[in-house]
């Protein structure tokens, strides 16, 4: 899968866990915190949706690489890359 | 027996709404806890939920009119005694004022009066002028003479008023933060307010969470909001004189603790809806309700058990926050807890300077109720919860 197919299925995930955001609004480089309020709550929300959607386990501590829609890409086209060499981290 | 079913108070702030939806139709059952109507307040949809298991006979309001609190919706059959208000638990925030007639319409447009009864008993009666003004601004005769019933004479202005468009509704932004300035306002107005706040060690309840969430699928993990809110809830239940309501001159203790949770909305404003039996439920199945809770907040759709059951709120301002906050009671509750944000600071363990991750609890209480020393109390219980999070 390609980041940017990746991407635009993040926009879908990130409308679904938060269906009071406008996708077309969604800087990709700007973390989402500071553009949508995103909490604890929205974060948790959206790491399980990734999760869910890619198969792919997100650590608590990998929260951050999905902070901005960018950067969340690649982490998911990482994981998937991973995944498909039978890494392990 | 059959009993009235009014429009419940949801939230000391509000005074009236605009039903929506019907969601039973006359003829259907309809059991305690199950949604009867939507109505739109300035909080977003909400659900409005039967205190009573029986049969809907009949409707008595519209979907698009606007009704004040303790007006009549419905008509239910009922079995047995039942209650002619909502029982305690689910009580509304403030005791309603005396039932108007079904669907009082504070300004009386096209729409509204169209819904009214038909078959006005008296003879209206209308100016030529007026007459004459309806029929070329469209107004039907029959809307007039339905207009006329309260007033007498029909003259050229009320045709006017008739025919003209309603005004524009307050955006949803500005209407939030009048709600909010309403109950806040109450609240400075009549509550004596005292604030304590207590530091605490959050190491115990990082690494506990932390060490949870590593073995936890995503789906399943805990927010540090969700410890606080157990522990305050337990405390709550505890300690005397902070979960409860101050109604009619006097505090009215309740049974269950239902933690209000403040939920931001995103883009400005928060509501404080309620998480039902906060004390007693397991961290995984107050995180499930917290969540579910936030979802609803956030998509604008809620439901009415949330707004009335609160009987005491828990603010957290969550990881980008700042150290403390100095909440306000929301009436008619008699208590507050505030989270600030948890931040590395020195701290003194066992004679040594350590770095520590640090809670700063505040607590806003109605001394018309409590002092210092039980609030004092109060917030030393909440720290002792939060050590030992293994027993939450």
């Amino acid at each position: 899968m390609e980041t940017e197919d990746i991407r635009g299925k993040l926009l879908t995930l990130l409308t679904t866990i938060a269906p009071d955001i406008d996708p077309q609004s969604v800087d990709p480089d700007r973390e989402l915190r500071d553009q949508f309020d995103f909490d604890s709550m929205d974060t948790l929300h959206f790491a399980a949706a990734v999760s869910d959607a890619f198969h792919i386990a997100i650590a608590e501590t990998e929260y951050p690489k999905l902070a901005r829609i960018a950067a969340a890409a690649d982490f998911v086209r990482g994981k998937l890359t991973q995944g498909r060499e039978g890494v392990v981290t | 027996m059959q009993i009235d079913f009014r429009l419940p108070s949801l939230g000391a702030d509000m005074e009236s709404a605009v039903l929506t939806d019907w969601l039973k139709k006359p003829g259907e059952r309809v059991r305690h806890g199950e949604p009867i109507a939507t109505v739109e307040t300035t909080k977003g949809l909400i659900d409005i939920e039967s205190y009573e298991d029986g049969e809907v006979k009949e409707l008595t309001v519209q979907p698009g009119t606007k009704i004040s609190v303790g007006a009549v919706l419905a008509r239910l059959e009922v079995e047995g005694a039942a209650h002619a208000v909502p029982p305690p638990a689910t009580a509304p925030a403030a005791a309603p004022p005396p039932a108007p007639p079904a669907a009082a319409p504070i300004e009386p447009h096209l729409a509204t009066i169209q819904a009214a009864a038909p078959g006005a008993a008296v003879r209206a009666r209308i100016s030529p002028a007026a007459r004459r003004r309806a029929h070329e601004l469209g107004v039907p005769l029959e809307v007039l003479e339905r207009s006329a019933v309260a007033g007498g004479v029909v003259h050229v202005e009320d045709v006017e008023k008739l025919a003209a468009p309603a005004p524009a509704p307050m955006d949803a932004r500005t209407a939030m933060r009048a709600t909010i300035g309403a109950a806040m306002a109450r609240a400075k107005r009549e509550i004596p307010h005292y604030y304590l706040s207590h530091s605490v060690d959050f190491g115990p309840a990082q690494s506990w969470l932390t060490d949870f969430n590593a073995k936890a699928p995503v789906a399943d993990r805990l927010i540090e909001a969700v410890l606080i809110t157990k522990a305050v809830a337990r405390a709550a239940s505890r300690f005397e004189g902070f979960n409860g309501f101050f109604r009619d001159g006097r505090f009215e203790p309740a049974k269950a603790v239902h933690a209000g949770a403040a939920v931001a909305v995103r883009g400005g404003g928060l509501v404080a809806p309620a998480l039902l039996d906060a004390d007693s439920k397991d961290l995984p199945a107050l995180m499930r309700d917290f969540s579910a809770l936030v979802t609803r907040v956030r998509a604008g759709h809620m439901r009415s058990g949330e707004f009335s059951a609160a009987t005491i709120t828990i603010t957290s301002l969550g990881a980008d926050g700042v150290d403390a906050l100095y909440p306000i009671i929301n009436p008619p509750q008699v208590a507050i807890v505030g989270a600030g944000a948890v931040r590395e600071q020195p701290w003194v363990l066992g004679g040594q300077l350590v770095v520590r991750p640090i809670l700063t609890l505040t607590l806003a209480a109605d001394h018309r109720v409590t002092d210092g020393r039980a609030g004092a109390r109060f917030l030393r219980g909440i720290a002792d919860l939060l050590a030992h999070p293994e027993a939450l």
